[in-house]
């Protein structure tokens, strides 16, 4: 099979990588782009490891070809925020217990971002909705809803300071 | 000796998990996240059939395939291997008979995961299939055909154990139960499936970096199946997404993967898929449990008689450790004086099961629980106050040579019964709805080591040098449950300084001593342990160079934020920096250790056995379960769980809190929801999709409680807090289904059909015995 | 687990999609979302030689209602830009009652409304690695001439496992199909061929672009009842939906009952309607129609769960459909 030259952009960098047609997104963030932070946890589209947004959209990166998310934007959890400047849902799940393995973590915190970026302040139904497309078997559950909420908070404060005061 | 709770500056506080930005950020590597230049690809041939002879295999087109480099089978590894002393059974690849489909029959290594794969379909293999062992009560009947011709009737070990008089308690009891119960085959289904990178290196040394909780039997295992010695292997363990007993032993793909690798003189990586996961499987048995239990009308149980079966699966494993581990903790957590146990493990033709979370004592606690709320019901008593009236007197040696030391399962009880509102509910809500509690408990690590000697269970050293970086090197596998930073925070809080200043490298045999592995438990106990030792020997060191300089006696310091400060003298304080340039020039070499092997009074009794069970501490839980069932679907919603879990000290109530939650969870899905399905040998659903573990919205609302009975020898009062809850959720769950809609499911998964069926029986048994039968409970599902 | 190896071509338009359709035939495969193609080439459960993706064609993607022209959804259009469509709930309460339960939300990001009423029968014989597949010989289905779940047979009862399809039937829906030749209209019902080797009638050179609902649907009350084990990420062990148009005086005025996995398509209740037009509800009507049901669903082992158990929970799940539409009136708009 030949590889073809695909152009991915990725965390808001343009990447360039030859891939054959059948080389799914995931095996391409982790193998060809190094970015390892997505995971691989079923191979039935069962699990959300592997979710990264697209668009702004949560979505498996293992059910998709790499080649036809051209054009598209890509965030991994490494986009999310590195070392210096954790994302509030980077910093809900490591501060509140969210990350026990740390396996699916990215997944969830995939779903987390894209959830709280259309929806500020979701109540605990739409909190368990938006995250029931990943599989999580060390926490069971709670102390991902306490991170979720934490990135909450965090983010109700910084758009409360960022907001000029109108009154 | 009651220890000082209080007035600690890091112990007892939460404490984010010190990986915890690696993982959040995506940058932290697990096994399968490595790679090396020029590494291969291996992939394993699985055997198709369940019992079959091997007449041949001839890999000859597969190494023809361009981009193999390397095909490996039975003859390239020859030395057997198993987790137990006893049970050395198992193969790098199948000898002579393959056990199970999936059993390993040959690998190779090759440019790609697509060649690989091609590669595999060009192993020729000639099998003489055999007849197999597919129920563990038809196994241990068989004659002929064994699994293992060193294992006659298929059975791989039996143990019979009485302790007082059985015979007399059940004279003296008003009411006696004997059910069956029958709990479905488990997976651990960590998110992370197994994955080794096996690097043979330029001075033909071999670096493993493998997805195990257990390095150190890792290491011993590969030196002795790829005939190397231990000393030319270093067996590193990167971040583990999740263990839960899966990777608690020696797997597959981890030899199958250093015999490629030292074959092809090549790094060679193994990733498991999920379906391979399952194959490999390691997980909670199918157990049948024949249970009588005596009750007086008092409510103290008067007798236990138990006859357990497991079915083992092909192999070994941790098999006699697991049905030893179901007697021991079967009787132990109350105070009982006559109990009878005989346990078989058996062989059929399946994976091999092993040491799943709460190893051995899930589904023994799943029938006594419930077995003992259905004698309740029986004698009119409330089935939490006969819970009460059964208590053990602590500190006390149980009848089977248990010795326990602290006991908090009597607070764990009332903290369960005021938070559940247990009072109100129990026996008041409407039909439908229900309430139920069980209680468990867990080893805090084993007392006796799996391959006996007399040297420490672990070691921890600590280094200091002129940079006043506090380096702690552990053996101890960090898998998520948070042992790194519960280290952390020991060195810390002895050395009176702030966790950013120590830094932990953990499990690496090259650089860290000898720690166990991350299984029953026994980290926070042992390595704990250890490491207070070493940060103490460390901290003596310290102040005795810090008291010299200023002439007075050690005793006349104290170490606290960041500076070894004179008791009475504010003049003579040091910071920690000061304090360990002072220490270096008095010492030469900063270097501590601290080791921690159980005391003799903890190792048990002396009868055949008697080495599984006892744990130098053990952990206490209590919870109640409450309960919707659709009477008409037989659909159950667990509304709520409240969970109190006696850990004798949290050291970091931040991640023991997570480990009481997701070991309730794991309980639900069992109770509920998880089944390895087998339709003669094989298993019908190897898939996240098909093996259902709970996800977000069916799982139900959880309340831990954490209870600090503070334990004489645990570090801090610490104790075990990752398992023990598990095993009460099962029962607990049960027990609220039964006061729903009063009906017993005596077997796991507790599916709807099963609820169904029983209703129907018990209406079945109305309307033909009058009117007065519709109250009488109903068991059914344990009739299989 | 690898994939086959496969050219992807990526249409500009329906035209070409077709005409690369018709050029590959039997060597092709269409893919949109891929969470349901991705797994099964994974199995080898197929091995195309060429994928047609069909994911960017943005003609595909609209969802749109008119009173003249009723509901028209586009093929590539995903679960999740229906189910937020914000007129959806109000005038298709069923429809989206059914989306909603598809599997869970990242699925429902991709997967496309043509994927899900295209979707390959599933058996738990059947949806297995190529490993598991070949330790066992194979089945009617795929490499093999034994039925594991109904021996001796020569029939495969692959089950159809959607949870939209029976949702459209119960609204009467439409499916419009491309080829070379042109455009094609085919009532839904007909579309199912009770098969499951060969579930639908849509020949290797067309494409499945739209379906549509008659717009006097619109408003319809309904509800879709799935049991499942998990509340998330499953597929129906068996699926009832229910649309119904009721008068002001409580009497059913049209009325269609569908079935999901319980046979190899999704079937609608025959007699259904008949018996529900000009009645008002009575619990006995309601029990008498999920009667009729179970004549209708016949679930065997090709799941998880128990035939008799699943079976069962179709005459629950039709009886408590109806009354909750009925008397709730979900979805009256």
């Amino acid at each position: 099979m030949n590889k073809e030259l695909t152009h991915l952009r990725v965390n808001g960098e343009e990447r360039e990588i030859a891939i054959t047609p059948n080389r799914l997104l995931l095996d391409a963030l982790r193998e060809d782009l190094g970015l390892t932070g997505s995971k691989r946890g079923c191979d039935d589209s069962s699990c959300g490891c592997c979710a990264v947004l697209i668009d702004g959209t949560p979505m498996l990166s293992c059910v998709a070809l790499a080649a036809s998310y051209e054009g598209r934007e890509i965030t991994t959890v490494e986009g999310l925020g590195g070392p210096g400047e954790l994302d509030p849902v980077q910093e809900g799940y490591a501060e509140m217990g969210g990350a026990q393995c740390g396996y699916c973590t990215p997944g969830f915190m995939i779903a987390t971002k894209a959830l709280l970026d259309r929806n500020p302040d979701p109540t605990m139904d739409e909190i368990r909705e938006a995250l029931s497309g990943n599989l999580c078997r060390c926490t069971g559950y709670m102390q991902i809803y306490e991170s979720v909420k934490y990135a909450i908070e965090k983010l109700r404060a910084k758009s409360a300071t960022q907001a000029p005061a109108t009154r | 000796m009651a220890k000082d709770t209080n007035g600690y500056n890091i112990i007892g506080k939460p404490m984010a998990m010190t990986d915890a930005r690696a993982k959040v950020t995506g940058l932290g590597k697990y096994a399968d996240d490595l790679s090396v230049p020029g590494m291969l690809i291996g992939k394993i041939l699985h055997s198709p059939h369940a019992h079959a002879r091997i007449r041949s295999i001839d890999t000859s087109q597969a190494e023809a395939l361009a981009g193999v480099k390397v095909t490996a089978t039975g003859e390239d590894a020859r030395n057997p291997y198993g987790i137990l002393p006893i049970g050395h059974d198992e193969r790098a690849f199948a000898l002579g008979k393959a056990l199970y489909i999936g059993d390993n029959i040959a690998a190779v290594a090759a440019t790609t995961p697509e060649v690989a794969e091609r590669a595999l379909d060009l192993i020729r293999v000639d099998y003489e299939q055999l007849p197999g062992w597919f129920d563990p009560e038809e196994s241990m009947k068989a004659s002929s055909n064994w699994i293992n011709e060193e294992r006659p009737q298929n059975i791989e070990k039996e143990y019979h154990h009485v302790f007082g008089d059985p015979e007399k308690g059940f004279g003296e009891a008003d009411f006696i139960a004997e059910e069956r119960y029958y709990a479905g085959e488990v997976n651990q289904a960590a998110m992370e499936p197994h994955a080794t990178l096996a690097v043979w290196e330029p001075d033909n040394r071999l670096t493993v970096h493998s997805s195990t909780q257990v390095p150190f039997y890792l290491h011993r295992t590969i030196a002795a199946v790829c005939e190397m010695p231990m000393s030319q292997i270093r067996v590193i363990k990167p971040l583990i997404g999740g263990g839960f007993g899966g990777k608690s032993e020696i797997i597959p793909l981890e030899v199958a993967a250093c015999v490629l690798a030292k074959k092809a003189r090549k790094p060679v990586k193994i990733t498991y898929t999920r379906e391979e996961v399952f194959l490999a499987h390691r997980g909670r048995p199918i157990t049948i449990v024949y249970l009588k239990v005596g009750l007086s009308r008092a409510g103290k149980i008067t007798a236990v008689q138990a006859r357990v079966i497991q079915d083992g699966g092909a192999y070994c494993g941790y098999g006699p450790v697991t049905v030893l581990y179901s007697g021991a903790l079967l009787g132990a957590i109350y105070d009982i004086a006559n109990v009878q146990y005989d346990g078989f493990r058996v062989l059929t033709n399946k994976p091999a099961c092993g040491a799943m979370r709460g190893h051995g004592t899930v589904n023994v606690r799943f029938a006594f629980e419930s077995i003992l709320d259905q004698l309740s019901h029986q004698a009119g008593l409330d089935p939490l106050e006969v819970r009460r009236r059964n208590l053990l007197k602590a500190p006390c040696i149980t009848a089977n040579s248990l010795r326990v030391t602290s006991y908090g399962l009597p607070e764990c009880i009332e903290k369960v019964f005021e938070r559940s509102g247990w009072a109100e509910k129990k026996g008041n809500l409407p039909y439908g709805k229900g309430v139920g509690m069980a209680c468990s408990h867990y080893v805090s690590g084993a007392a006796n080591p799996i391959i006996r000697s007399n040297m420490p269970h672990t070691t921890v050293h600590i280094k200091i040098d002129r940079d006043a970086a506090v380096t702690v090197y552990t053996g101890a596998s960090e898998i998520g449950q948070g042992s790194d930073t519960m280290q952390v925070q020991i060195a810390a809080e002895i050395l009176g300084v702030s966790t950013d200043r120590i830094k932990l490298v953990a499990a690496d045999t090259e650089l860290t001593p000898i720690d166990l592995g991350s299984y029953s438990s026994r980290v926070t106990f042992m390595a704990g342990n250890a490491c207070l030792n070493a940060a103490k020997d460390m901290r003596d060191q310290i102040v005795a160079a810090v008291a010299r300089k200023f002439g007075c006696a050690a005793d006349d310091f104290e170490v606290k934020d960041g500076r070894i400060s004179h008791k009475s003298d504010a003049g003579k304080s040091l910071s920690f920096d000061e304090a360990v340039t002072v220490a270096l020039e008095f010492h030469g070499a900063l270097v501590a250790r601290g080791t921690y092997a159980p005391p003799e009074t903890a190792r048990g009794g002396k009868f055949k056995g008697a080495g599984v069970g006892p744990s130098p501490a053990y952990s206490y839980s209590a919870q109640v379960a409450e309960v919707t069932v659709d009477p008409e679907t037989g659909q159950v919603r667990v509304d709520k769980i409240v969970a109190a879990h006696d850990c004798g000290k949290a050291l970091n109530p931040l991640t023991v809190e997570g480990q009481i939650e997701g070991s309730v969870y794991m309980g639900f899905g069992q109770a509920l929801q998880e089944d390895m399905i087998w339709k003669d040998g094989r298993l019908m659903n190897p898939s996240l999709l098909e093996y259902r573990i709970p996800a977000t919205k069916e799982n139900p609302e959880i309340e831990s409680i954490i209870v600090e009975s503070i334990d004489p020898e645990g570090p801090f009062g610490a104790k075990e807090a990752g398992e023990g809850s598990l095993a009460a959720t099962i029962p607990a769950i049960a027990n609220a289904i039964f006061d729903a809609v009063g009906v017993r499911i005596n077997s796991t998964p507790i599916t709807p059909d099963k609820i169904l069926d029983a209703l129907r029986e018990k209406q079945k048994l109305a309307s033909g015995n009058g009117a007065n039968a519709a109250n009488k409970p109903v068991a059914a599902g344990g009739r299989l | 687990m690898t994939l086959p190896a496969f050219r992807v071509l990526q249409p500009r338009t329906v035209e070409d999609a077709v005409r690369m359709l018709d050029e590959h035939r039997s060597d092709a495969m269409v893919i949109a979302g891929g969470t349901d193609v991705i797994p099964n080439l994974q199995m080898r459960l197929f091995t195309p030689r060429v994928l047609v993706d069909v994911k960017p064609l943005r003609e595909l993607a609209v969802i749109e209602f008119s009173a003249r022209q009723g509901l028209h959804i586009g093929a590539t259009a995903t679960l999740t830009h229906i189910l937020e469509t914000p007129w959806m709930r109000d005038k298709f309460a069923v429809l989206a009652s059914a989306i909603g339960t598809v599997a869970g939300p990242l699925q429902r990001n991709m997967g496309t409304i043509g994927g899900n009423l295209c979707l390959e029968t599933r058996c738990r014989w059947y949806n297995q690695s190529h490993f598991w597949r070949q330790s066992l010989g194979g089945c009617l289905k795929k490499d093999g001439d034994i039925c594991h779940v109904a021996p001796g047979g020569k029939f495969c009862w692959a089950a159809w496992s959607g949870d939209s399809a029976p949702a459209f039937l119960a609204l009467d829906a439409e499916l419009e199909i491309a080829s070379l030749s042109g455009t094609r209209r085919v009532p839904l019902r007909e579309f199912y061929k009770n098969d499951g080797m060969d579930r639908i009638a849509l020949a290797r050179n067309e494409l499945l672009t739209a379906v549509h609902v008659p717009a006097h649907m619109a408003g319809r009350r309904g509800v879709y009842q799935k049991l499942r084990v998990r509340d998330s990420i499953d597929y129906p062990l068996a699926g009832v939906a229910v649309a119904m148009e009721v008068d002001s005086a409580g009497i059913c005025k049209d009325a269609r009952v569908a079935l999901s996995a319980v046979n190899p398509a999704p079937m609608l209740v025959t007699q259904a309607g008949e018996s529900l037009i000009g009645r008002k509800w009575s619990l006995e009507l309601a029990e008498r129609v999920a009667h009729a049901a179970i004549q209708t669903g016949k679930p065997l082992t090709t799941s998880g769960s128990t035939p008799v158990y699943r079976r069962d929970m179709v005459r629950v799940f039709t009886r408590r459909a109806l009354e909750e539409t009925w008397k709730n009136g979900h979805g009256s708009a």
